[in-house]
This record gives C-alpha cells, structure tokens and sequence, in this order.
C-alpha cells in the first residue's frame, strides 16, 4: 500500500466519497418499483419494458452500493428456482442464484477439483456477504479485483444465459469476458455456471491487505499428472489489476514437464518476467510482478501436491 | 408497496418504499439494536438474521424478506431476561461502547447454532467481518468461547 493512497471500500473498490450520504434508502435512489419475477420470461420482458432503467436483483451486494441513480424496477430472481448445485459426470452445475454459503456448506462441490471452490470462497468477504453474494452476481459484476472470476477461468466453467424468450444460449467464459459480457447481461438472465470435469487439482492463491479484503492479486492454478509428468495446466492471475485471465503460454509450456524444484524456478522467473500487470491506487505493477511469479509458483506446487505429485 | 415477514417471531405486515434498506425498516419497526455504521455493508453493525443466516441489513432491500424470519437482537433477549450469549459478552467485559455488540452477538448466535463447540479461530474467522474499534476482539471471542462452555453444559435456550 502506497503512502497517501485514498481509502476505499473493501467490497466495491469504489474510493469512499462516491458512495454518498448514508441515509434510510440503500443507494440506488430512483427505485420505484419492486417486482417478484416468478419465472424467467417474466424477468425478461420486465427488464425489456424499463428499457435499461430496470435490474435483476439476486444476492443485491453490489446492486444496493451501486452509484447508479437511473434504476427505477427492481426485478428479484431470487424465486425463479436458480439455486442449486448439482453434480454431473464428476463436473458441477451451479445456479445462478445460489448464496456463496451454500457452494461453501455442499460436499460435493467443496471437494470439487482438490477442494480449490471451499478453498477460494473461504477468502471472499466474510461470513455475512457470503450469506448474500451469489455466484451468478460474481460472475455477471465481474470486478477486476474479484476472487471468483479468476478462479472460474482457470477451472475452463461455461456459463449459460437466457436473453430471449425460449431461448437459451451457452458460452465459455473466457470468451464471454474477452467480448461484450455486460452488454449481454443487460438484457439477459444468467441461468447457470457449468464446471468441467476435473482429473486433477487445483489451487487458490491471493493477497490482499487482510483476511477479507478484495485481493491485491489473486491466482488460481490446477494440473493434471500422467506418469510424473504434467498431462495439463491452468493458470489464471486477476487483479493484475485488470480481472484475471489465463497465462496461455505457461499452461503450454508447463505440459509433458517433470515435477522438479528446477521447474518451479523456472516458472517463478518467467512469470515474473512476462506477466502484465499495471499500477493503480492500491498496489505498483513493480510490486505486481514479484508477487505474481511466487503466487503463481506456490499455486502450481500445492496443486502439484493435491493432484498426487 | 405492503409486505409481509415475520420479526423475531411476530408477523409483520408493513408498508415499505421499494428502495428502502431493511435497515431503515427494522429501526421504523423500533428495532433500535440495529445499527447503522458504515452503510456499505462492511462494519457488520447493521447484521440482522434472515432464515437464522447473519447478513447486512443496510445493504438489503427491505422487500427481499418478503415472507422470510427476521430475528435481531430484539429477539434474542431482554433487559430483564437477556439471552446467555448476552450474559457472556457482560461476564466476559466484551462490551465497551457497545455499538457493534448486537451484529457480534447475532453473528455468535449463528456459528453457535452450526457449531456448538467452536476454536478460538473458528470464532475470529466468523467474527472477522464485524468491526469493534473499542475491545480489541480478544474478549469478544472469550464471551463467544465461554457461551459455547454454558450450551454445552444446557444453559441455553
């Protein structure tokens, strides 16, 4: 942390005087209207009919310190049935609107993929906004500090999505980020996050300036073994500070090596070397880069480790 | 716009303004032990119960209780009769300007429900999103710790 960096909020990043006067309203000022959507055409042509003065409401986290003033509906999807998690052929699927708490307290999706979704969540906010947070907010607010997306790039989810009537679509959401993702989702439902199979691990690495602050970078990290060697790689580094995204030419590289201290360096030095990481108000590229190459290190070897190594 | 919910125990059905904060109902209501602090949702003053999960009352919409429980510390005890977990902030001295003490008691109350029998850092972890500028922490988890002695031993309710 910089000396005479402005204070800002820990949830939305937003430095402190945006947020406005406290009063008896949460922030978005101009709401007229609250709506219980009991399915999702309904959703839909609400949000059609305030043509862009309307918004979904699931967990409201980031919705209810928004600095919008122009909303006047609020459309709560909360009873349209996306709360689930549900195991398929050793991947999940996982509802939109299911409470970050909930993926935290399911078995199954705490074990998923070495435990890396318990392991990440536990170090999202604190207890009370997972008790609020959704996945498909996560997802949807995509900030680029935030845990979650970095994590569900390097685990390859996919995410489902209806933005006409009776008809649903599908994308990865790498691809997803890298295009118009808010422009889609401001006239569409997000119905689910799919994650893949997984026959190896993966690991959650982050720093940030205490146990539930936002991260001053974040890494998710996960392998695959065949015969001592590496048969796949992730790596994804958000918060650089812009939202995580995956070291492309790391996970090819990475692929048919042997497990060695020797590699680790190596990795280590190179991530250090090529990363792309930026300044702003709460960390220096300079520090960025250093980080990143221990981050990305200490990832792939506990995955290592979780995977059988 | 009328809704309806139940607050520690009672049905309310109440007028609300679509954008109101479930903070701003609750103290309308006269539930006074909800705080406002930060009004971003990080200081953890304003944390209320809905279906016995803690969450932040400010920066939830009122109308999204919509038929839910609500329990604050209203509910939970009285001068006359407080709850032991209210007894064990006292007994412990983990009570100073007692501003964030009803969203630390609230949020004790649900990690005691889940686990009756939790570590010392089990209880910051839970803890670690309400703020106390006054105690310390360190004898706000001993009252937490020595609740959990006093359900094990029955005295609870």
């Amino acid at each position: 942390m910089r000396a005479g960096a402005p204070r800002s909020s820990c949830l939305t990043g937003w430095p402190r005087g945006i947020l406005g006067k406290k009063g008896g309203t949460v922030r978005l000022r101009g709401v007229r209207r609250y709506h219980w959507a009991r399915d999702v055409d309904e959703a839909l042509s609400l949000l059609s009919a305030y043509q862009g003065k309307g918004a979904l409401l699931a967990g409201g986290v980031d919705l209810a310190r928004s600095p919008r003033t122009d909303i006047e509906g609020l459309i709560d999807i909360n009873g349209l049935g996306l709360s689930y998690i549900r195991s398929e052929n050793g991947g999940l699927r996982v509802g939109a609107t299911t409470i970050l708490a909930e993926i935290l307290g399911h078995p199954v999706a705490f074990e998923y993929a070495g435990g890396v979704l318990g392991e990440t969540l536990r170090q999202v906010a604190y207890p009370a906004i997972r008790n609020m947070a959704t996945l498909g907010g996560a997802v949807v607010s995509a900030h680029p500090w935030a845990d979650i997306p970095t994590l569900l790039v390097a685990l390859g989810a996919s995410v489902r999505w209806q933005g006409e009537k009776e008809k649903e679509e599908r994308a990865e959401l790498v691809d997803l980020y890298a295009g118009e993702f808010r422009k889609i989702f401001r006239k569409a439902v997000l119905l689910e996050v799919v994650l893949p199979p997984c026959d190896g691990a993966f690991a959650f690495e982050k720093i940030g300036r205490n146990a539930w602050d936002i991260a001053l970078l974040n890494v998710c990290a996960g392998l695959g073994l065949r015969e001592g060697r590496i048969s796949w790689a992730r790596v994804a580094v958000g918060a650089r500070p812009a939202r995580g995204e995956r070291l492309l030419w790391l996970e090819e590289a990475l692929i048919g090596e042997r497990l060695e201290e020797a590699l680790w360096r190596k990795v280590e030095e190179e991530v250090k070397a090529r990363i792309e990481v930026e300044d702003d108000r709460r960390a220096s590229g300079e520090w960025r880069r250093q980080v990143a190459g221990v981050l990305v290190r200490r990832a792939l070897t506990r995955a290592a480790g979780k995977a059988g190594a | 716009m009328k809704i309806y919910f139940e607050l520690n125990g009672k049905p309310q059905y109440v007028e609300v303004e679509p954008g109101e904060s479930l903070l701003s109902l609750l103290r309308r209501l006269g539930m006074k032990s909800v705080k406002e602090g930060c009004g971003t949702g990080e200081c953890g003053a304003c944390t209320v119960l809905i279906e016995g999960k803690p969450v932040r009352s400010c920066i939830t919409f009122a109308p999204k209780v919509q038929g839910k429980r609500v329990t604050t510390l209203e509910g939970l005890g009285t001068l006359d009769d407080p709850h032991p977990l209210q007894k064990a902030f006292v007994e412990a001295g983990a009570v100073q300007c007692g501003f964030c003490t009803p969203g630390m008691i609230l949020t004790a109350y649900a990690l005691l429900e889940q686990n009756p029998d939790p570590t010392p850092y089990e209880v910051r972890e839970q803890l670690v999103g309400n703020l106390c500028r006054c105690t310390g922490y360190r004898k706000i988890v001993d009252a937490v710790l020595l609740a959990a002695e006093w359900k094990k031993e029955g005295k609870w309710r």
